[in-house]
């Protein structure tokens, strides 16, 4: 392509930017909503947090999303530093959480309700689980199925990485802040959700939790205390493994993500998009 | 050095008589474009330097800012990598990193020397030109790939083998880098052995020795600095690899005891832990410290090819 032909494009598309710029802010005329969000954190919140995103752009054109996703400790540093207006967090970061300090001067806002799941390897015969026994199998104390009803074979214990949000969530809400094995022969660690179902559905004896969004295929859902992992459950309380996923902010929030935030906690939102895509609707946990 | 002088010499004296006749002067524009470009390449590099110098200053002073909190001896030398409790010993990832390259290039070397051998040596030609793409196509497979594999089929089939009940650990890791740094190590074999001179050859088999004889006594010793730096070519890309070793070691911190102890090394430790780590913290400086060894490390490896190129040019 010679330097004209590359002129030419150029300034087509600049034209082109231009105009649809024009366009844009004509149509959002009497809009008074803009300015940039920037949302960081969990990687469990950032799908919804895309689809609410592409649907809020929708009302105001004027305001943009820059999202992403890393890790749910990263959503409260990120706005502490003042990199992100929202910090995704799948626990309440303006408190005391195992293993993190509160964040100081942030406000946890509710956005969604992600319970979470004990799953296992489908050769394991075992479909109930007490409270008692995931603490010792989690910590390490029984290691062999036999000792809770299952065959004679070892246990495979696999957990997410120290600091994850499932983890933290899970090790309080099911293990009533139980220890998780460190050291063993028979225990792994995987860096993701989608690891944790890889890894359960590919060793025979193992026991793993994910969220109950993930459980499909080759992993199967143990009972809790005799209650079974469905939405159904949390909504009427009978099913105690879940938490709300947050957003947080410096201080409430205000303008535009005041409005995104609002917009999220919506019950149209809720019940809708929030619902297909299997998060369980706030509305329904009060 | 003779040569670019005298061509220079009669360029100048053919833009000379150009400029007579031209309304610019020539032999200036040229020599201010050459100028031009000549600081545009030294300013492209100096950028390059300038990068690479900042990526190691931060790491490095963030990975020191450790040892405001941790002694130097706990870092080194304790097996105990409990961050959440406030121990920081890094001594088991450096043991498994050194293990696991050392079991990866134990079982990759022979296979990929053997490749590279019979490559240079005694493959027909057609078969040559039809396995050098495919090598040159196994370096282009992204290395979480390589993982997925060795989860999905080489993990169950250990397990299925050894009757372990997990069966990720240091072996499953090598198996996998092996294959990775393969095409490397006997791509670049291939090449420092081709270019063996044909009268080593001649001469050897006219004093009457076999091809056997020939290729082990002659060729490989002549090719063996060239066959070194692609070892350590390989090692290199051996102890930096990350994803796929993450995905079938078993990330445990704690010393690989046998072959299928579920272990972690430097880089899987690092990628695990880094996001869920808080930025100012001791655990996040130790991290940064423990990449800063494996810059370290690659550094080592570099020089040393470099002493080898250097040793091996002064020689031929």
């Amino acid at each position: 392509m010679n330097v004209f032909k590359k002129f030419t494009v150029l300034t087509l598309a600049t034209m082109f930017v231009i105009t649809s710029a024009f366009a844009g802010s004509a149509a959002a005329a009497g809009d008074t909503l803009k300015g940039k969000i920037t949302i960081n954190g969990s990687t469990a919140l950032l799908p919804l947090t895309l689809q609410a995103a592409k649907e809020f752009q929708k009302l105001h054109p004027k305001v943009s999303f820059a999202a992403s996703g890393k890790g749910s400790v990263t959503g409260p540093q990120a706005v502490k530093k003042g990199i992100a207006d929202i910090g995704a967090c799948d626990w309440d970061a303006s408190t005391d959480v195992p293993g993190f300090k509160a964040f100081e001067g942030q406000v946890a806002n509710k956005v969604a309700v992600i319970p979470f799941a004990t799953v296992v390897n489908k050769n394991v015969g075992v479909d109930n689980l007490t409270t008692d026994q995931l603490k010792g199998i989690f910590s390490g104390k029984i290691t062999n199925w036999k000792d809770v009803g299952g065959a004679d074979e070892d246990i495979v214990v696999i957990t997410r990485a120290f600091g994850s949000g499932t983890r933290v969530n899970y090790q309080a809400k099911a293990l009533g802040g139980g220890d998780i094995v460190k050291k063993s022969k028979n225990y792994k660690e995987v860096g993701s959700s989608g690891d944790m179902k890889t890894a359960v559905a590919t060793t025979p004896n193992s026991i793993g939790y994910i969220d109950l969004v993930y459980v499909s295929g080759d992993i199967k859902a143990v009972k809790y205390n005799g209650v079974e992992a469905t939405a159904d459950n949390v909504i009427n309380g009978k099913y105690k493994i879940w938490s709300y996923g947050y957003y947080m902010t410096k201080g409430q929030p205000t303008g535009e993500v005041k409005a995104f935030i609002e917009y999220i906690q919506n019950k149209k939102f809720q019940t809708t998009t929030a619902k297909k895509m299997k998060f369980i609707p706030l509305s329904a946990m009060k | 050095m003779q040569t670019p002088i005298s061509e220079q010499a009669s360029q100048t004296s053919i833009l000379g008589s150009v400029t007579t006749k031209s309304k610019f002067n020539r032999a200036a524009r040229v020599r201010f474009t050459n100028k031009l470009f000549q600081s545009y390449f030294l300013f492209s590099i100096l950028a390059l330097c300038l990068v690479l110098a900042l990526v190691i200053v931060f790491i490095a002073k963030t990975g020191f800012l450790t040892f405001e909190t941790v002694s130097f001896k706990e870092f080194f030398l304790s097996f105990d990598w409990t961050p959440e409790e406030e121990h920081y010993g890094a001594a088991a990832f450096i043991v498994n990193t050194i293990t696991l390259t050392g079991l990866t290039l134990i079982i990759s070397v022979p296979i990929s020397i053997a490749i590279a051998i019979f490559n240079a040596e005694i493959a027909p030609a057609w078969f040559r030109s039809f396995i050098r793409p495919v090598l040159d196509l196994l370096v282009g497979i992204p290395s979480i790939v390589y993982g997925y594999l060795g989860l999905t089929v080489l993990i169950p089939l250990l397990r299925e083998w050894t009757g372990e009940d997990l069966a990720d650990g240091m072996l499953a890791a090598a198996l996998v880098l092996s294959l990775m740094i393969l095409p490397t190590i006997s791509r670049i074999s291939d090449d420092a052995i081709t270019a063996v001179p044909k009268k080593y050859r001649e001469a050897a088999y006219a004093l009457g020795s076999t091809r056997l004889q020939v290729i082990l006594k002659v060729v490989v010793p002549a090719a063996s600095r060239g066959i070194m730096t692609a070892v350590i070519l390989g090692m290199t890309r051996a102890i930096g690899e990350t994803m796929a070793v993450v995905m079938v070691i078993g990330n445990t911190a704690q010393i690989a005891k046998t072959l299928f102890t579920p272990a972690s090394v430097l880089t899987s430790n690092i990628v695990m832990q880094i996001s869920n780590v808080e930025f100012e913290s001791t655990w996040n400086y130790a991290l940064h410290m423990m990449a800063f060894l494996l810059l370290a490390i690659s550094m080592i490896l570099i020089l040393v090819i470099r002493f080898l190129r250097a040793k091996g040019g002064a020689q031929a």
